[in-house]
């Protein structure tokens, strides 16, 4: 099993949780499992096996094949997309403490009776 | 300087949204300034996009596969033109409101910029991050009044809209995967080389970025979200959800459908199919989901879903006349929703009901206003001499000529639907009012009397727009002409 097929096992899983689960913390829950997933799908997208860190130095660049170093880019990608997903996650906490000091609970089919 | 002009547009909002958390007396001025600029500055581009030429703006000067583009071609022209006036619209229509302090000025600022960013970049990982940017703006500025209605319907949005975009996410993943770029124009250079080999990544990918979109637009099995966050949130922030949000999702679908996606696997993956099955279903959900609500602001969320439906037939049907009505539909729907929600706005505050059956009487109170808010439900129904029916009707003649027939069917049974719903309430405003009550319509008269000039003239531009465009389709279709030959060059090669 490769890890681009584990990743999207968890994706699937994650899915599953914000669709299934009716605590909204358990919501949040999931959606930061959907995130962690295409982080490690990202990462093996540009994993080499016995791969260098691609930093080049002046002068030296001429004779190592590119094929040796591990793709940043998914690297680079990756870290603006943790961050998003923090973010995200932290508004979702925030309205969670609003939505449980208004309506004393955090069960989703209860709220959906409230009017 | 001039070369610098895509970037300034982003840059222009940006800035003044921070700059307005600094002041309290010049907010007002910072926030209309900016956007002001930043339309002035897209009309100086407009000469050079409107003879169908594309502005490339490399980000720090590194071009290429590596670096981050800004591309402004005639599509991403007409896009950012509605989204930047209907966000200075929704500005001035909500100064009058005292509760808007400056935490509401920064997010629609930030959120109006990070629209122009999703709409100009090349670069589909940058689309992503302006995405989820306005997506968090959004989920904030539904949830300012802070009650708790507000709260669950943005948590909602905020639930369906973070696994849309994830999804999205995934889907770039795939193209990455398979081209080794995420640069838009080069990654449709690169796939047909690898359709063969990985047909199935190519599916995958397509079904991920549009199922992710299609939770933003909203179409029919994934809309759950949008009838709460577009009726529970403020009027202004609703008319731009409606008018301007929703279109970035459509916009988002048309780059990778007709760019990234290029012509032989629209056709090989049956994506026009499933765009034009996808827009039958919410069109007659929409409307009848519409026929059965009470409350106003309901009734015009799903009257979104339905002409929502109506603009992705016309891009599945993908000839030049469908995508011609599909993209001139996306403008009168804009301009036309929008007109509908700052009267909502101004109905709800006067008579401090949600209820279509408390409007009676309106209309003898406030017969400008009511008869703004008459044309612009004309014209979603497809009434002739307003905007809404040039659109319809080009998309009615392209599905004719594709040998759709049973669409033109579908579509003006929907329309009927519509006018049954509109005509409704229609009906209740100009009815007589049913408890004459001098003393507290005196009252509300007098207490929105204040600010009244800012609240209405959005409403005058606006439903001036409607007849206008309805008028003088050509007007219309000559700005939508260059995104069309853009889409339909980069679709046949």
């Amino acid at each position: 099993m490769n890890p681009v097929n584990i990743s999207l096992l968890v994706f699937m899983i994650g899915l599953y949780g914000v669709m299934s689960k009716n605590n909204l913390i358990k919501k949040i829950m999931g959606l930061t499992i959907m995130n962690g997933s295409i982080v490690l799908f990202f990462i093996s997208i540009g994993y080499r096996k016995g791969g260098l860190a691609p930093i080049l130095e002046k002068g030296t660049t001429g004779g190592i094949p590119t094929t040796i170093f591990v793709d940043p880019l998914p690297q680079a990608l990756m870290l603006t997309a943790i961050v998003i997903g923090i973010s995200v996650t932290a508004l979702a906490l925030a309205m969670i403490v609003k939505i449980y000091s208004k309506y004393k609970t955090l069960d989703i089919q209860q709220l959906s009776k409230e009017r | 300087m001039s070369i610098h002009i895509p970037i300034l547009i982003i840059i222009s909002p940006l800035l003044a949204a921070f700059l307005v958390l600094l002041t309290r007396k010049y907010k007002i001025v910072l926030a209309t300034g900016s956007i002001i600029i930043s339309i002035v500055f897209t009309l100086t581009l407009s000469s050079r996009v409107l003879s169908s030429d594309k502005i490339t703006y490399h980000l720090g000067g590194w071009r290429g596969p590596l670096g981050i583009s800004l591309v402004i071609d005639g599509l991403s022209f007409f896009f950012s033109l509605i989204a930047l006036g209907l966000g200075l619209l929704v500005i001035i229509y909500s100064i009058p409101e005292k509760r808007y302090g400056r935490t509401y000025y920064f997010l629609l600022l930030v959120s109006l910029s990070s629209m122009i960013g999703v709409i100009y970049t090349a670069d589909i990982f940058n689309m992503y991050v302006f995405y989820e940017l306005l997506s968090l703006t959004m989920y904030l500025l539904i949830a300012y009044p802070k009650t708790g209605v507000t709260l669950r319907a943005s948590f909602n949005y905020l639930i369906m809209g973070g696994v849309g975009l994830s999804f999205f996410l995934l889907g770039v993943g795939f193209l990455y995967a398979m081209t080794g770029t995420l640069d838009i124009f080069h990654i449709a250079e690169k796939l047909p080389a690898v359709f063969n080999s990985s047909t199935r990544m190519v599916l995958m990918s397509f079904v991920l970025i549009a199922t992710g979109m299609g939770i933003k637009i909203a179409v029919f099995p994934l809309h759950g979200w949008l009838p709460d966050a577009h009726s529970m949130a403020p009027s202004p922030v609703s008319a731009l959800l409606s008018g301007v949000t929703v279109k970035i999702g459509i916009y988002c679908l048309i780059r990778v459908v007709y760019t990234v996606f290029s012509a032989e696997m629209f056709f090989l993956i049956n994506s026009h199919n499933i765009l034009m099955v996808l827009g039958v279903v919410s069109l007659l959900f929409g409307a009848s989901m519409a026929l059965a609500q009470k409350d106003l602001k309901r009734l015009l969320a799903y009257s979104t879903i339905n002409q929502l439906g109506i603009v992705l037939i016309g891009l599945g049907i993908g000839t030049e006349l469908g995508l011609t009505g599909a993209l001139f539909h996306i403008l009168n729907h804009a301009i036309m929703k929008s007109t509908l929600f700052f009267c909502a706005g101004i109905m709800i505050a006067e008579t401090g009901t949600r209820e279509v059956q408390g409007l009676n009487g309106f209309g003898r109170q406030q017969p400008v206003i009511t008869f703004a808010f008459i044309i612009a439900s004309l014209g979603m129904i497809g009434i002739p001499p307003i905007n809404g029916f040039t659109s319809k009707w080009l998309i009615c003649l392209a599905a004719v000529e594709a040998g759709y027939v049973v669409l033109v069917a579908i579509i003006l049974m929907a329309s009927a639907i519509a006018a049954a719903y509109y005509f409704r309430v229609i009906q209740v405003l100009l009815s007589v009012p049913l408890k004459q009550d001098p003393m507290s319509g005196h009252e509300g008269e007098q207490m929105i009397h204040r600010g009244n000039l800012f609240r209405s003239w959005p409403i005058y531009i606006l439903a001036a727009g409607c007849l206008l465009l309805g008028l003088l389709p050509t007007l219309g279709i000559s700005l939508v002409k260059p995104a069309v030959s853009f889409l339909l060059s980069h679709a046949a090669p």
